[in-house]
């Protein structure tokens, strides 16, 4: 037995996969790197209060404030959460407890396909469905931070669900068969037992879902209107800090510009970092 | 009396959203396809050269892009991954490395694709001076994809049973050739399967790629240094930029026959676990 831990072809292959192993940590590495260091040049330029306090965006007129889409960026997450968590997490208990076998595999399987679905062709929907009828029914453009709170439901959804049917699953069954035989009813037991005792799980799968809704790009910047304004309004044209970098990058050239959308993508950068060490937080508080 | 009232109230509340979750895959899917597939399907269409400036254009070179984009992605990051997946199956013991090692991946895969396509532009196109490029993009996706591809095949080799290699390594064979020869062919189906997942992924994948691949191209790139336009990524320009006169016929085909492809490998994908599956409760 120790001749092959030893033997030197072994902890050569030990080794290059190792070396595999950690190409996550130099991933990670080198977007920090590139990422601040594109940055630097308006961060030093304009300054980080100039740049995260002020809600005026006029690169033509030299002024870089991002205050306005980090707004979008935060109220479309929320209004995707406000939808999507409830939907999400009641199809996942849905699917643990309630559904009979052939229906709970069909909706299971629709929820995996939608995951699936590029975030174009939601976008191309959302463009073409809905914000028609959000303008028809609202009397507006269509366009905003509404539109884009139900695209981001959609795309949270498969995500919250997949997540929560997993802590659902992973409680022990005797604590559903000992509420049951005490008398309690599904819902009593799903309420007072299931959702307290999963909800860790439950929380992590939230925020989870709240990086995809942050992150989520192309099919917010189809819907969201694209307008730099503040805006608390849901249905006025306005814009979250992925869509900003989409609209603009392509017109920016190399200087101020450009290192500002940078920027926007460190701030990106950082939360998800937040909610990453978040969930080990909270998980790790379960583990205790 | 009225626990059982309240819990056929929650019992149908219940099953309101099922059937809605299930309901926006049917309507999405529905309405794409509706308004897009008998476009997407016609000859002219997916065999056709894409216009710049008049109608009736098609998205051969965008097919070719997504699919060229997909193998090279693959090419870089499976044998990569695999290698991270053997490290962390077979050889780590728990510890400070492997644990900082998979809070890595988790941040890794936490990053939004916008993040990974403004550091695939600094370093592969502006910094490594290659350009817009299937390279560039396939480098940035490769990343992208590292983690998720890196925990499928954790996962399947770890499902192998350690009886297998203790047999192995019982017969002196040395680790890495358990690995090579027992571990790894044993797990293959739940690999492929992941590696097909991901290539439904790619496929999909937009926000990363606009600036490392290109957004139209007229041409099918054959060097992997030329710039492409992958699909995903062809129809928001398209629909952005709106300079054909028929664009919304493009975007509507181009969606369905985006959707119908990555529909298609995910359905392979499940196929191949399924087949698994059963073989293994065959044997």
């Amino acid at each position: 037995m120790k001749n092959f831990f030893k033997s030197s072809g072994d902890s050569y292959i030990k080794a290059l996969t190792l070396i595999c192993a950690s190409l996550s940590f130099l991933a990670i590495a080198l977007i920090f790197y590139f990422i601040i260091s594109e940055s630097m040049e308006a961060l030093t330029k304009v300054g980080i209060t100039n740049i995260l306090f002020s809600t005026k965006w006029n690169p033509d007129r030299n002024q870089y404030g991002i205050l306005a889409f980090l707004c979008g960026t935060v109220m479309t997450t929320l209004g995707g959460l406000i939808i999507g968590a409830p939907l999400g997490i009641g199809t996942a208990i849905f699917l643990d407890q309630v559904a009979p076998r052939r229906m709970g595999e069909i909706v299971r399987r629709g929820v995996e396909l939608l995951a699936g679905i590029p975030s174009v062709v939601i976008g191309w929907f959302g463009l073409t469905i809905l914000v028609p009828a959000i303008a028809r029914v609202t009397n507006s453009s269509g366009y905003g931070i509404l539109a884009a709170s139900v695209v981001l439901g959609v795309m949270v959804l498969p995500t919250i669900t997949t997540l929560s049917v997993e802590s659902l699953r992973s409680l022990p069954p005797e604590l559903k068969e000992a509420s049951a035989s005490m008398g309690a009813t599904r819902w009593q037991t799903i309420r007072r037992i299931l959702i307290p005792a999963a909800r860790e799980g439950l929380l992590v799968a939230t925020i989870l879902g709240m990086g995809r809704a942050i992150g989520e790009t192309m099919a917010v910047q189809m819907v969201v209107g694209n307008a730099n304004q503040l805006t608390f309004s849901l249905t006025q044209n306005t814009s979250t800090l992925t869509s900003r970098i989409v609209t603009d990058m392509g017109e920016a050239p190399p200087g101020i510009f450009r290192s500002s959308l940078f920027v926007m993508a460190l701030v990106l950068l950082i939360f998800a970092m937040l909610l990453i060490i978040t969930i080990r937080l909270v998980s790790r508080k379960k583990g205790d | 009396m009225k626990a059982t009232r309240v819990d056929r109230i929650a019992t149908f509340f219940f099953w309101i959203l099922g059937m809605i979750s299930v309901g926006i895959l049917f309507i999405i899917v529905g309405e794409i396809f509706a308004r897009g597939l008998f476009i997407a399907l016609k000859p002219s269409f997916f065999l056709g050269k894409p216009e710049a400036m008049k109608e009736g254009g098609g998205i051969l070179p965008m097919i070719v892009s997504s699919i060229y984009l997909a193998v090279l992605t693959l090419l870089i990051s499976l044998p990569l991954s695999l290698g991270a997946a053997i490290y962390l199956a077979e050889y780590s013991r728990g510890g400070k490395i492997t644990r900082f090692i998979r809070f890595c991946a988790d941040s890794l895969s936490s990053l939004p694709s916008i993040v990974f396509g403004l550091f695939g532009l600094a370093i592969f196109v502006v910094r490594l001076g290659w350009g817009y490029c299937l390279i560039s993009g396939a480098f940035t996706l490769a990343l992208l994809n590292l983690p998720t591809l890196m925990r499928s095949a954790e996962e399947s080799l770890k499902s192998v049973p350690k009886t297998y290699r203790e047999a192995s390594l019982s017969l002196g064979a040395s680790r890495w050739t358990t690995v090579r020869q027992v571990v790894v062919p044993s797990s293959l189906p739940g690999i492929i399967t992941g590696t097909v997942l991901s290539i439904g992924r790619i496929m999909g994948e937009s926000a990363a790629l606009i600036f490392t691949t290109g957004t139209f191209i007229r041409k099918i790139p054959l060097n992997p240094f030329q710039t492409a336009a992958p699909l995903a990524v062809n129809i928001w320009y398209t629909q952005s930029e709106a300079l054909v006169p028929d664009y919304r016929n493009i975007v509507n085909g181009g969606a369905a026959f985006l959707l119908l492809m990555v529909l298609v490998v995910n359905l392979v994908a499940r196929y191949i676990g399924k087949f698994y599956r059963r073989r293994k409760g065959l044997s």
